[in-house]
């Protein structure tokens, strides 16, 4: 086992801290710093579905708008929303949907619009884990939260949480993974790279640990909303 | 708050405001708590958030290498591009800037261009080639009245955080900075004033905007200069009003230049 | 001290009934939502701290006329559709942005709702909270609200929705009373701090006539 480029051990998280309803107009939000990467998320809702066609009579309709503002990237960002937005947006969505009791709610709409400001590999698996909180805090009923984590290869070696230099490594395999935290069901996960059956069994070992170690801290920014002396 | 409420409330929100009463209790004349920090991500060149009350924006520079204008061949210059997030009303949505993004952007943008705050001709680096473009993005990320003030101050402290990225063979190298500020020459503050029957107030809320016919905006520099003008929303300002304005501007400003 | 729960979190593994903000997986118990849990000798449910205004039959919510129709009114019940009242049922006239109470006749699948019993509210003034807090303003059989207009001299009427209509009295005192109810209503003895709140403010306003 070698130490990672930034010191860490492969099953180390970065710091991740998480604040709750930091944005007043919203009806839920959160604001989450995971090593460099810093998101605002923010819901809306359950509110009319406009335009009206897009509703569904059985179930609320969740939109998530995932974008990164310009200035979150090394090189300038086109502040059009690019392919990869929408794709992680769609995906993104479907994760948390899953979470939320929608049939409570029919032919309405709930919106979940995150922001990434800063940047450094990661910023899908932060900002659900943020929009996972900011739900929670606009008391949209839920299964469970959705927690998640990156995990893949770097260096030859299995990791959990890649930062971009990570990321960028030759043999690199990155694996946004996401779960519901109290039954373990997966929500999200993609990939690209090249990963062997072995190597994905002990990853996704690693992830739900990860994951569940994430989702400690979602709860207690939660709970501390209304509790602060029990931090 | 449901947004329909404010309607309801503009009588009285007028009738307070008559008799010199604001929600938050501070005087027609006063901005809300301000809050300034630097440096809020690495990503970029520059960057800042400013709190105006619960109105909340960011601002970040990034430098770009480009060809100078053919009237200007040795000139850098600044582009700003405003979001008017959809996290940050349940009135915005997502898309492209619309009218209001984009007069906001103008109106920022034209305060601190015309300041000459900036000095372009530091930012050519071989005349009628390559010069320095500065791409300075506002994001909205909480409305609570005064996007103007709150991004313009925003902006301005953005481009204080600034240094220059490294460049190598007139390319820029991703992820390294020089060390060595963007100088500003001047710190020019936008000051808006909302009109009020015939009060005009100094950063207004959310919900005194919404009882509002029109506001005016003035950028002032710290040497007795204006460098922009808007006058924008329905309603209008007679002259001795323009110039109260004008007068409050230049003493709020001086105020606001020591937060930065 | 109740126990705060997330949504997802264990709430009891004993098979009592499962009230409101509760489900059942594997035989155990569940919150959907932030709140505190509420048990009762047969069955344990959770008090959300937060969420939306969902209609209920025959609940009284404050309604604003946001569009005056030919054959009625369309009013803003801050949930996800607006209600409408026909006029051949009322004796009033209204304008838009004129309060109205009404109560809720039925709410469909959809959550759209029919209204009844409409009554034009006269001057007073509106205070806005988070609907899952009004339970709190109320308290148990009404105690709080009682507390409320006799400490402060007005008259008070709570909507399930959120909305507070307050007029005559110690409109300001009201205001802050049940702002702070709400700040306050995810902790205990809230009918004593209120109290309490009412006493001083009585105290000071006597002060001053003293002096």
């Amino acid at each position: 086992m070698n130490k990672r480029p930034d010191g860490r051990n492969p099953e180390d998280l970065r710091p991740i801290k998480i604040e709750v309803g930091v944005i007043q107009r919203a009806d839920g939000s959160a604001y989450i710093e995971w090593g460099q990467n810093k998101i605002y998320a923010a819901v809306y809702g359950p509110k009319e579905c406009l335009p009206k066609h897009i509703g569904n009579p059985y179930r609320a309709v969740v939109t998530y708008n995932y974008r990164m503002a310009t200035f979150s990237v090394p090189e300038r960002k086109n502040p059009k929303p690019g392919r990869r937005e929408i794709e992680i947006s769609k995906v993104s969505g479907e994760a948390l949907e899953r979470a939320i009791f929608t049939e409570k709610f029919p032919n309405t709409e709930i919106e979940i619009d995150v922001e990434v400001i800063d940047s450094n590999a990661g910023t899908r698996v932060a900002a659900l884990t943020a929009a996972a909180v900011a739900l929670a805090d606009a008391g949209i009923p839920m299964r469970d939260l959705i927690s998640a984590v990156g995990i893949g290869k770097a260096n030859g070696q299995l990791v959990v949480d890649l930062n971009k230099e990570e990321e960028d490594a030759e043999d690199a395999v990155d694996i946004p993974f996401a779960i519901m935290p109290n039954t373990e069901e997966i929500v999200l996960l993609q990939m690209d790279g090249l990963l062997t059956k072995e190597e994905w069994k002990i990853l996704c070992e690693m992830g739900i640990k990860a994951a569940k170690q994430v989702y400690e801290i979602q709860k207690q920014a939660l709970k501390s909303k209304y509790f602060v002396e029990e931090l | 708050m449901n947004e329909i409420i404010w309607d309801l409330i503009k009588d009285k929100t007028i009738d307070e405001l008559k008799k010199g009463i604001r929600e938050d209790g501070r005087s027609l004349d006063q901005y809300r708590p301000i809050k300034i920090e630097y440096g809020i991500t690495k990503n970029a060149d520059g960057s800042a958030s400013v709190k105006l009350g619960n109105t909340f924006v960011l601002a970040g520079v990034k430098f770009g290498l480009g060809e100078p204008y053919p009237d200007s061949p040795n000139e850098g210059a600044i582009s700003v591009g405003t979001e008017l997030l959809a996290m940050a009303s349940p009135s915005f949505d997502v898309g492209p800037p619309d009218e209001n993004a984009i007069e906001l952007a103008r109106v920022v943008d034209r305060g601190i261009r015309e300041s000459k705050a900036i000095d372009f001709n530091s930012l050519c680096i071989r005349e009628g080639e390559l010069v320095w473009i500065i791409y300075l993005d506002l994001y909205v990320l909480n409305d609570d009245g005064n996007l103007f003030d709150a991004s313009a101050l925003a902006a301005l402290s953005a481009l204080k955080n600034s240094k220059f990225p490294k460049m190598e063979n007139d390319k820029i190298v991703l992820k390294e900075s020089t060390n060595i500020p963007l100088n500003l020459k001047r710190l020019p503050i936008l000051n808006t004033f909302t009109k009020v029957e015939d009060l005009l107030l100094v950063d207004a809320s959310l919900k005194e905007e919404k009882a509002s016919d029109g506001r005016f905006s003035v950028c002032v520099t710290e040497d007795g200069f204006m460098t922009a003008f808007q006058k924008g929303g329905i309603g209008s300002f007679k002259k001795d009003e323009i110039d109260r304005c004008i007068d409050l501007a230049f003493k709020n400003a001086e105020l606001l230049r020591k937060l930065l | 001290m109740r126990k705060l729960v997330i949504p997802g979190e264990l709430v009891s593994d004993n098979s009592k009934k499962a009230g409101q903000h509760v489900f059942v997986r594997d035989g155990k118990l569940y919150s959907d939502c932030i709140g505190l849990v509420n048990e009762s000798y047969d069955s344990i449910s959770v008090i959300p701290l937060e969420g939306p205004y969902i209609p209920n039959i025959n609940d009284i919510v404050i309604g604003i006329i946001e569009q005056e129709l030919f054959a009625g009114y369309v009013v803003n019940i801050n949930s996800f559709y607006s209600g409408f009242i026909p006029k051949k049922n009322i004796d009033f006239f209204a304008k838009v942005g004129d309060l109205v109470s009404v109560k809720i006749a039925s709410v469909n699948e959809v959550n759209e709702v029919d209204l009844d019993s409409p009554r034009i509210l006269e001057d007073g003034e509106l205070l806005e909270i988070s609907p899952v807090k009004i339970p709190r303003v109320i308290g148990k059989e009404g105690s709080m609200l009682n507390i409320l207009k006799k400490g402060t001299g007005c008259n008070i009427l709570v909507g399930r929705n959120g909305r507070i209509w307050i007029k005559g009295g110690d409109v300001k005192l009201a205001f802050r009373l049940i702002k702070f109810i709400e700040s306050q209503a995810h902790t205990e003895n809230l009918t004593d701090r209120v109290t309490k709140i009412i006493e001083e403010a009585k105290n000071q306003s006597s002060n001053v006539l003293g002096e």
